[in-house]
């Protein structure tokens, strides 16, 4: 079943790294975002995006999904809990992010980025799995 | 460390991840491609400003759509300001899903034949919402058309070629929104109308 869970991370963690990327290199180019809504381009325009004026946000969800990614590959190839411990830290720190950049997006910038919530509901998921990944082991103890 | 079946899988995938990462890198590094004046303004075109002129405005619009009339009033300043270093072709890009775009697109092309594109053209941007038979026919005659040879030409389909060449051309080129606007051969990313001023100012030198 955790082998399982782990399998789901890491395709997830995939996921939220595509997202991340496209999304990311936008801002960095200043080019147009595909987007189902407006939303996108309030979003990257907005200067709520940019962490000391320069740093995109999406950075902040690339660097995490590679680390989760990363992360659940080593676990195939070893137990060490350590490693689902940072998946379950990363998930928790990410949860907090999205959420807090959710808040922005509607009562700040007010306006969705169709990605940024694509990739807020794919790191809530990943936080779910990696908790129950989480009890799953402290289980066998 | 133990290296399994699922760690060659994840690593596969890993590789494969990257590779996609690297083609999208390829594509998006790749620069716009420029088109021709000649291309981009075919004869009959609808224009304004110097022809001369070394910038040239291309756009493709929809009577219906809410963003070409935001864009209308900056394309008019545009074109007033620098008449003599502009040069601006209007083509028709009515969208599917506007009803009476086409039909739009129609009687703007039938009024330039007595003269009065402009005028029929700023009042279908103006009354977007109301664009029905009897109101454009009505218009027709206030701003002084001919109204038999307007309504003929209307009901003869005279100029569904021209503007479904504009259709066909736009597609050729990647055109997926209205109004989609092309400087100097090249598309433009626009999110507001400043950005369009801007972008001709800076074209022109100003």
């Amino acid at each position: 079943m955790s082998k399982k869970l782990n399998r789901i991370i890491f395709i997830q963690s995939i996921i939220g790294l595509l997202i991340a990327i496209y999304v990311f290199q936008s801002f960095v180019r200043q080019s147009p975002i595909v987007c189902v809504n407006g939303g996108c381009e309030l979003v990257r325009k907005s200067p709520y995006s940019y962490f000391f004026g320069f740093f995109p946000v999406p950075g902040v969800g690339l660097f995490g999904y590679a680390f989760m990614m990363v992360l659940s590959f080593l676990r195939t190839t070893s137990n060490n809990r350590k490693l689902l411990y940072g998946i379950l830290g990363m998930a928790a720190f990410g949860v907090l992010f999205v959420t807090w950049f959710t808040y922005t997006e509607i009562f700040l910038i007010k306006g969705i980025c169709t990605w940024c919530a694509l990739s807020a509901v794919n790191m809530y998921l990943i936080l779910i799995l990696a908790l129950k990944s989480y009890f799953l082991e402290k289980n066998k103890k | 460390m133990k290296i399994t079946g699922e760690t060659k899988l994840f690593a596969g995938i890993i590789i494969a991840t990257l590779l996609i990462i690297g083609i999208g890198v390829v594509i998006y590094s790749r620069p716009a491609p420029t088109y021709t004046r000649e291309e981009l303004i075919p004869v009959g075109t609808v224009t304004k400003g110097n022809k001369d002129a070394s910038t040239y405005l291309v756009e493709f619009s929809d009577f219906q759509c809410p963003s070409c009339k935001l864009f209308k009033d900056a394309v008019s300043e545009l074109t007033d300001k620098y008449k003599d270093k502009l040069f601006y072709a209007f083509r028709h890009y009515p969208l599917q899903q506007h009803q009476e775009a086409q039909k739009a697109a129609a009687a703007v092309e039938a009024a330039g034949a007595q003269g009065k594109f402009w005028e029929m053209h700023n009042w279908l941007f103006d009354n977007q919402d109301k664009l029905t038979d009897k109101a454009i026919e009505e218009e027709a005659g206030k701003i002084g058309l001919d109204k038999k040879i307007f309504l003929e030409d209307l009901s003869s389909g005279k100029y569904n070629d021209k503007i479904n060449k504009d259709i066909t051309d736009g597609q050729k080129l990647g055109i997926s929104a209205t109004p989609t606007f092309f400087l100097n051969g090249q598309k433009l990313e626009l999110f507001s109308v400043d950005e369009l001023k801007k972008a001709v100012e800076k074209a022109i030198g100003k």
